[in-house]
């Protein structure tokens, strides 16, 4: 867990909403970020952090372990998002539309990310989670197999999966619009 | 490619921090709203059933679950839905008792079908049946505002550390109630647990059962070594660990000067290298012996093994520094902490209109702060400084230090003024939701806590022998 917030943890599991309140509020962006990539629009990234927030701060009593805080928040966010792809039925891989929406902000230098970004939404779900957590989360690849109740054999195959299809789509993604 | 990359790539997304911030306090009203209505946090949906397997399983998690599963009867199913490898281990073994009681009330039947009592975990299965959606939750939801022992409301041991598990089928919903044993001693001969359930989903019962529970005898090892941190001032001594069917409880006893200080133990590990994660434990007993906090802690643990010859513990340490304050009658003062070497140094306060503005600097950090601990101090700060009215400082409860309504302000606007120097302003809004009836700086104190910006500590780990015959 990073520093110094394993006592608002314990603060906050024993139901202190103020130490609660301010553990979400320190990694919102990272919060919402992780909505985001799974939902692909601002207003279901929003339904999904105001959901994951509910549901984490009426079971938090449930958390046994302090140092796992943010990798059993992300797990809630993860499912959250979950059933709202499920409830609108369509899981739809960025599209144009969020796409142009986001380079909007970020103008053109940002293609590559954009391309890649674009990849990440592709993947299928399982690689996209190990991937999400393992190079912007920077778990471990033994915390990731905790999290995602599978083998850390798999998760490595997971990622190595992930990786492939990330470096082929995204090769195709670049060769696309640079040629 | 590389996490850089990646990273980069999803750092691309825009963030509107207003918008996410709402909806975190939209989130956070709505759980109010539900515990108001029910004065409890009892509230579980089928997301959160699994997520609670989860956290279960990330500690006692059991390569050879799906082995005991193949073999369990018929009972280890329901066990298997919540995830509960110690359901799935007693059922196992027979060892779980089969409950078959059912009532209606107001057209809801309640049946509760099972419990097992292991080491000290208290576990009850039952189903409700689909009427209860004619209640005022969400479909999904289930909620029971329930008691043990003819307890009222929230002042019912049996609470404390209770988790709800709730899965959807076919004509209703099971559940599982997970509780601490709140007791020092746990009995050896069956006794009865009387239930009542006063509402489910906001629907009047009440519901009214008595169960039989027993746990067979455990086998205890008597340990009784003691580990001292004369730096920190604190004191382990690991007093026994019980081993039930399928589960262990380790009871031991931490000494401390500071009462608020929180001493845990992080993990165990034996000598053939098998990790042991613990519960969030139960003080079963406090004092207050030659100017030291004594508690005792029975807390849940991975089975033990057998053949096990010694085990070392990992404890850590959550300092707690008690608060600090100063009455804003001098214009400059620092505040010091007294258990680190870090002090607060305030520069200037200016009251303009209906803001009151702290200007100040840390003094004694040894390195420069990184980024990630400069957002960390920026975010603290918003709720690190409390302006109370000297008249009602006394009035708040040690205990449960909520801050006097109309007589407090304990939120901020935080300005980074320089990142080398640690340097801060607070803007406190005179009125807001919060304020302080009649302001007048000469009778206003600002206090401060420097606890939340130290981690806890990891204290040095020791080892214990554990006597041979242990097997």
């Amino acid at each position: 867990m990073e520093l110094g917030n394993d006592k608002l943890v314990k603060k906050a599991i024993k139901g202190n909403k103020k130490a609660f309140e301010q553990l979400i509020k320190l990694y919102y962006d990272r919060i919402y970020r992780t909505a985001y990539l799974y939902v692909q629009n601002e207003e279901d990234a929003l339904d999904v952090v105001q959901d994951a927030t509910y549901q984490a701060y009426i079971s938090i009593r449930s958390l046994k372990q302090p140092e796992y805080f943010m990798t059993w928040f992300t797990r809630i966010v993860i499912r959250c998002a979950g059933h709202i792809l499920k409830r609108r039925k369509n899981v739809v891989p960025l599209t144009e539309e969020t796409l142009s929406k986001l380079s909007e902000s970020s103008q053109s230098d940002h293609d590559e990310a954009m391309h890649l970004l674009d990849a990440i939404g592709e993947l299928k779900e399982n690689y996209r989670i190990a991937i999400i957590l393992f190079y912007y989360y920077d778990y471990s690849i033994k915390t990731i197999s905790e999290m995602m109740e599978i083998p850390e054999g798999t998760v490595k195959t997971y990622l190595s999966r992930g990786k492939a299809s990330l470096r082929k789509s995204y090769k195709e993604e670049g060769d696309k619009c640079h040629g | 490619m590389d996490n850089k990359e990646i990273k980069g790539a999803i750092d691309q997304i825009t963030v509107p921090k207003e918008k996410v911030f709402n909806a975190i306090d939209k989130g956070l009203q709505k759980s109010e709203q539900t515990r108001n209505m029910k004065k409890k946090i009892l509230v579980s949906s089928v997301a959160v059933a699994a997520l609670l397997g989860m956290t279960v399983a990330s500690g006692f998690f059991n390569p050879t679950m799906n082995k005991v599963l193949a073999k369990a009867p018929l009972i280890g199913g329901i066990f298997h839905e919540f995830d509960d490898s110690i359901g799935m281990e007693l059922a196992n073994q027979d060892a779980v008792t089969n409950l078959n009681q059912s009532l209606t009330k107001n057209g809801v039947t309640v049946k509760l079908t099972s419990t097992y009592f292991d080491g000290n975990v208290v576990s009850i299965t039952g189903f409700v049946d689909k009427s209860v959606e004619k209640g005022e939750n969400e479909k999904g939801e289930v909620s029971f505002d329930v008691n043990f022992e003819h307890n009222k409301g929230d002042n019912d041991p049996w609470l404390n550390g209770k988790s709800t598990d709730i899965k959807k089928v076919e004509q209703g919903y099971n559940f599982q109630w997970k509780m601490d044993y709140p007791y020092k001693t746990i009995k050896e001969d069956e006794f009865t647990l009387p239930i009542t359930i006063h509402y489910i989903n906001g629907i009047k019962g009440e519901w009214k059962f008595n169960i039989p529970i027993q746990q067979e005898k455990t086998s205890t090892i008597s340990i009784m070594k003691q580990k001292e941190y004369p730096e920190d001032d604190v004191q382990i001594r690991i007093k026994e660990i019980d081993t039930a069917k399928a589960s262990s409880s380790l009871i031991y006893e931490t000494v401390q000067k500071y009462k608020d200080d929180d001493i845990y133990i992080q993990k165990a590990v034996d000598d053939q290298g098998k990790v042991y994660r613990f519960g969030n434990g139960t003080m079963i007993e406090e004092m207050v012996q030659e100017n030291r906090y004594r508690s005792t802690v029975r807390s849940e643990l991975t089975k033990l093994n057998k053949n096990v010859s010694s085990l070392t513990f990992y404890p850590m340490l959550s300092v707690a520094d008690p608060n600090v304050q100063q009455l804003l009658n001098e214009k400059t003062f620092t505040l010091n902490s007294e258990r680190f070497n870090l002090g607060l140094q305030v520069n200037e306060i200016t009251k303009k209109g209906n803001e009151l503005v702290i200007d100040y600097q840390f003094t004694g950090l040894s390195k420069k702060l990184s980024e990630h601990e400069l957002e960390l101090f920026g975010n603290n700060l918003q709720y690190n400084l409390l302006l109370v009215d000297k008249d009602y400082i006394d009035s708040i409860n040690s205990e449960n230090p909520v801050p006097p309504k109309n007589h407090s302000i304990s939120i901020n606007k935080v300005k980074t003024i320089d990142k080398k120097t640690a340097h801060f302003q607070s803007t406190f809004n005179l009125d807001g939701e919060e304020k302080i009836m009649d302001f007048t700086l000469e009778n206003t104190i600002l206090q401060f806590n420097f606890s939340s910006f130290f981690p806890a500590k990891e204290l040095q780990p020791f080892t214990v022998e554990l006597p041979v015959d242990n097997k």
